[in-house]
């Protein structure tokens, strides 16, 4: 199998830049985990793709190679293909590998998914190793699966899937097991029938913002009527604390990010900027030549993109001592309460949990919601994006970052063949482990398309 | 608040006074960072780094903060500084979680330490100052990484980053401010130190920065509250601490004395000018955005694991010394063998032993199930002594003792039983340091012509010497007892040392046939 790497992904035998300047020459000394488990398995990495730098951006237009284009559109239509794993969804829409790894910090697979009309995995956070990813927000960030179809997704998922000493967050092999068991538990009353007569699937109420654009909409509203007709219980949900969550991401992603990137400070990594460098657009005070302060101010200026820094600075102050109970902290504690919200919901128990609390029957199996607010939309004049489109930006991660922050997996499926308005992806979400369960159900919106 | 602990049933009321400030009273508290005497580092596989060590050679990715690396708890490192924890009577809790400290240095190859600020895995405790016999109360103990060592090159211009300490395992004990005097802060470091060596938590080397204080230093009228406080950083000695603390004393009250007020500071010390110097005030003190670390799950100790570690505890300094002294042995003797045990290697992760009281502990063990009679206690001792004496004379320390327990032991009961007199047990002693060998003793001082001669050979021996000496002996005869000494005397140095005394006058006097 030919798979392609998102370029944040370590290989020891091509560079892994991120897509930044910072780390423009940066070769790995080692292989990431996940790529040393595919190389086992037999499977070729093709090469490295595209990102938005360090993986933050959803249109992956920020990047020293520039954008990417979305494959699945004419040649005279240049789409985003979406971020930040967009180089890895346009190799897999294009043909180029069956496969690809991508991260998933706050939809950064999903997303493209949905936009180049392929599959996109986020696993269950810790379900695989991190060992070699490189960190935007450790909290938050899982190696996910860009592939042709829901089997391709699902055999790289297994592939990958195992327990790393190397990464302290990897799940242990007993909570593996133990979610293993549950999810099996509950799939038995469905998977083996001919209908899907068993199944609830829960349509989350808050999923459906009025932004939401007309193809989102009909295609999610498609895919539902398909699992309907298959005999499975449509149970309209709610999970309160959404609104919140976007909020709730940026704050804690844009810290733990402010935090990981302060390696990369001209000393190791990126050019070391002598105080000759005149071409900055922040000239050096003369109290501050010559001090290691301005190194790291004057290469971290001119090695990282404007999103990166905007979001370091963002993460900075949100961990500043004045900042931290009213940002920090309280964007933890609304990310426990989206915890929660998604364990009302489930039927299946989250395996997480120490004490086993019994779910509510009128639980549901899993959710299922559009992946994205829209289509891809035209890629941007790089020249011209102004603050205003930045915010737009991250509007797009309004549906994809509440499972992240619960740490759940989540599959993006193709809603619809091609059409004029291009691919729209619809998310299955699952309990914690439960990722046999929503491919299970993505296979079925996949043969419903077909 | 003075406690005086009670094993020292002090009758001394504290006297705050201070003879060199007699109008005031301070009050210091301690951090101090030991380096924990773990094989590996804290949170990566590489080896940790002694003095020697050429730079930049045990260092991990994760320790050179390559990108996608992840960090991963030392379980070696958690034993310590729980056995540290336990024997400051610390409460160790149940979970404790990592967080982040954001600095910009060049020591710091991550951009943060990780460190314990908001859950340490151990609060309260105390520490009996082996001197005064002040209780100090620990605030907590929290675990950390090191830093880098950096090095600047004035001449080159060139700053040399070494990763080798960067990541070695740290235990901050942070102490209350309980001290009251320049010399309780030494105290308190000396106190603690015997502690963390006793339990192979850290080797507490100051001079090698294998443990760093700071210390917080303020002053106040007698009766009033506790004055402004600085913080003196990194202070490398106890006695520049010390001297550091008796500075700022001198500072603060010069201040105060003109109507000045302190500033709160983070100050440094000169070693050279005996002054401390500002560092930076409160207002600039840094914002380290401190941040739980997502990468470590917290740290869950149960009590079962606590016990286990309680069980495996090598014996504490003030326990060592009740036992010796239970055991008979003078305060005097168990002073000597005590200061010689505390200069004994700390061992890789928790590996103790090797010291001269498990040296002693052995030989009394040793012999205790092979004889009936009561091992004899002084003799052993005295033995260890010249054992000592001699390692000195040769400019060994007692790591290089080439004489195992099993032997020395075997040496000891060969005295004991009079198959060797004492000089002959002396005699092979030296000739082991000389010569090690793994030979039973008894075998080798029968090689060497040690072994104390036997009925008919002294026999002979005392024959010779009477039938050598008729003047004496007729002076023996009249009863002229004092000569008779020196004919003993005349046999053992025939014999070399291997004449018995006691035998050699009993033979003597039958031969004599004294009156």
């Amino acid at each position: 199998m030919n798979i392609g790497d998102k370029d944040n992904i370590c290989t020891k035998d091509m560079p892994t830049t991120c897509s930044s300047a910072m780390l423009a020459d940066y070769w790995s000394p080692f292989d990431a985990t996940v790529v040393d488990l595919l190389r086992q398995s037999g499977a070729g990495i093709i090469g490295k793709a595209n990102c938005d730098e360090f993986g933050m951006g959803s249109l992956n237009v920020h990047s020293i190679y520039g954008p990417v284009v979305n494959p699945a559109f004419p040649t005279d239509d240049i789409r985003s293909a979406g971020g930040s794993s967009g180089g890895s969804a346009a190799a897999v829409a294009a043909g180029l590998c069956n496969a690809a790894l991508g991260t998933d910090t706050g939809g950064s697979v999903r997303l493209p998914a949905s936009y180049c009309g392929v599959v996109g995995l986020k696993p269950s956070y810790g379900m695989l190793s991190r060992w070699g990813v490189v960190s935007f927000a450790d909290s938050l960030d899982c190696v996910g699966v860009l592939a042709k179809d829901v089997d391709i997704a699902h055999r790289v998922f297994n592939t990958l899937s195992k327990y790393d000493g190397q990464d302290s967050t990897s799940a242990s092999p007993e909570t593996r097991e133990k979610a293993q068991r549950a999810c099996e538990e509950h799939m038995q009353s469905w998977r083996s029938r001919r209908d899907l007569a068993g199944l609830r699937i829960g349509v989350p109420q808050e999923y459906f913002p009025a932004s939401l654009s007309p193809a989102s909409v009909d295609g999610v509203r498609e895919m539902l009527r398909a699992l309907r007709e298959r005999g499975a219980t449509l149970v309209p949900v709610s999970l309160p604390n959404t609104p919140y969550a976007l909020s709730a991401y940026y704050v804690l992603a844009s810290a733990e990010a402010s935090s990981n990137l302060a390696r990369y400070d001209g000393v190791q990594y990126g050019s070391y900027i002598a105080i000759t460098a005149m071409c900055l657009h922040v000239r050096p005070t003369p109290h501050q030549i010559g001090t290691p302060a301005s190194t790291y101010a004057l290469s971290r200026t001119q090695g990282f993109g404007r999103e990166v820094k905007k979001r370091i600075l963002l993460g900075t102050y949100a961990l500043s001592a004045d900042a931290f109970d009213n940002y920090f902290l309280q964007a933890q504690r609304l990310r426990n309460l989206i915890r929660q919200d998604f364990r009302d919901v489930f039927l299946v128990p989250d395996p997480l949990l120490l004490s086993h609390s019994p779910a509510s029957v009128d639980g549901v199996h899993a959710l299922v919601h559009p992946s994205a607010v829209q289509t891809a939309p035209p890629l941007p004049d790089t020249n011209v994006i102004s603050e205003g489109d930045s915010l737009g930006a991250y509007v797009q991660d309004i549906l994809t970052v509440p499972a992240s922050l619960a740490g759940l997996p989540a599959v993006s499926v193709p809603a619809r063949g091609k059409n004029k308005q291009g691919p729209v992806g619809v998310s299955i979400v699952g309990q914690w482990g439960c990722e046999a369960m929503i491919l299970e159900i993505a296979r079925v919106i996949e043969g419903s398309v077909a | 608040m003075r406690v005086l602990s009670a094993h020292t049933g002090s009758q001394l009321l504290y006297d705050p006074k201070d003879a060199r400030w007699p109008d005031w009273e301070i009050v210091v508290g301690i951090e101090v960072h030991a380096q924990i005497k773990s094989r590996h580092k804290i949170f990566s596989a590489a080896q940790t780094s002694g003095y020697e060590q050429v730079p930049n050679t045990h260092v991990s990715m994760f320790d050179a903060s390559l990108p996608g690396t992840l960090p991963r708890l030392n379980p070696r490192c958690v034993d310590l500084a729980v056995r540290t924890a336990l024997a400051l009577d610390s409460d160790i809790q149940t979970r404790s979680t990592f967080d982040r400290k954001h600095y910009f240095y060049s020591d710091l190859p991550a951009g943060y330490q990780i460190t314990q600020r908001y859950n340490p895995f151990s609060k309260g405790g105390y520490l009996n100052l082996t001197q005064s016999g002040v209780s100090v109360r620990i605030e907590q103990i929290q675990l950390e990484q090191d830093t880098a060592k950096t090095a600047f090159d004035a001449r080159r211009r060139v700053l040399s980053i070494d990763l080798n300490r960067a990541g070695s395992g740290l235990m901050e004990i942070v102490s209350k401010p309980d001290m009251r005097s320049p010399e309780e802060a030494g105290d308190y470091v000396r106190s603690l130190q015997a502690i963390l060596r006793a339990v192979g938590s850290s080797d507490g080397n100051m001079e090698q920065g294998s443990l760093r204080c700071d210390v917080n230093v303020s002053v106040n009228r007698p009766g009033r509250p506790p004055g402004t406080r600085c913080e003196i950083k990194n202070l490398n000695s106890i006695k520049y601490m010390m001297i550091a603390i008796s500075a700022e004393v001198f500072r603060h009250i010069s201040l105060l004395e003109r109507g000045e007020t302190v500033p709160q500071e983070t100050r440094g010390f000169h070693e050279d000018s005996h002054e401390t110097f500002k560092l930076r005030s409160k207002e600039n003190s840094p914002d380290y955005r401190y941040m739980p670390d997502p990468n470590i799950p917290p740290l869950v100790l149960c009590s079962e694991y606590i016990e286990r570690i309680r069980g495996s505890m090598p014996e504490l300094p003030a326990k060592t010394r009740i036992r010796l002294i239970k055991c008979g042995l003078s305060d005097r003797d168990v002073d000597v063998l005590m200061i010689v045990d505390s200069q004994k290697e700390v061992g890789f992760d928790g590996k103790t032993g090797g010291g001269i009281i498990a040296y002693f502990d052995e030989l009394t063990k040793e012999n205790d199930a092979k004889i009936v009679v009561n091992w004899d206690l002084t003799l052993s001792l005295r033995l260890t002594h010249e054992l000592l004496g001699q390692l000195t004379r040769r400019g060994r320390m007692f790591q290089q003792n080439t004489i195992p327990a099993t032997q020395m032991g075997e040496l000891i009961q060969m005295v004991q039983s009079g198959s060797m007199t004492g000089d002959s047990g002396k005699e092979l002693l030296r000739f082991l340091l000389d010569n090690p060998s793994d030979k039973p003793a008894h075998q080798l001082a029968d090689e060497l012509a040690l072994l104390t001669l036997q009925d008919s050979a002294l026999q002979i021996l005392c024959r010779d010497v009477v039938s050598s000496s008729p003047t004496e002996v007729k002076l023996i005869r009249k009863g002229n007892m004092k000569i008779i000494n020196k004919l003993v005397g005349k046999v053992m140095k025939k014999s070399r040392g291997r004449a018995d005394a006691q035998a050699t006058l009993a033979v003597l006097e039958g031969l004599i046939q004294t009156p």
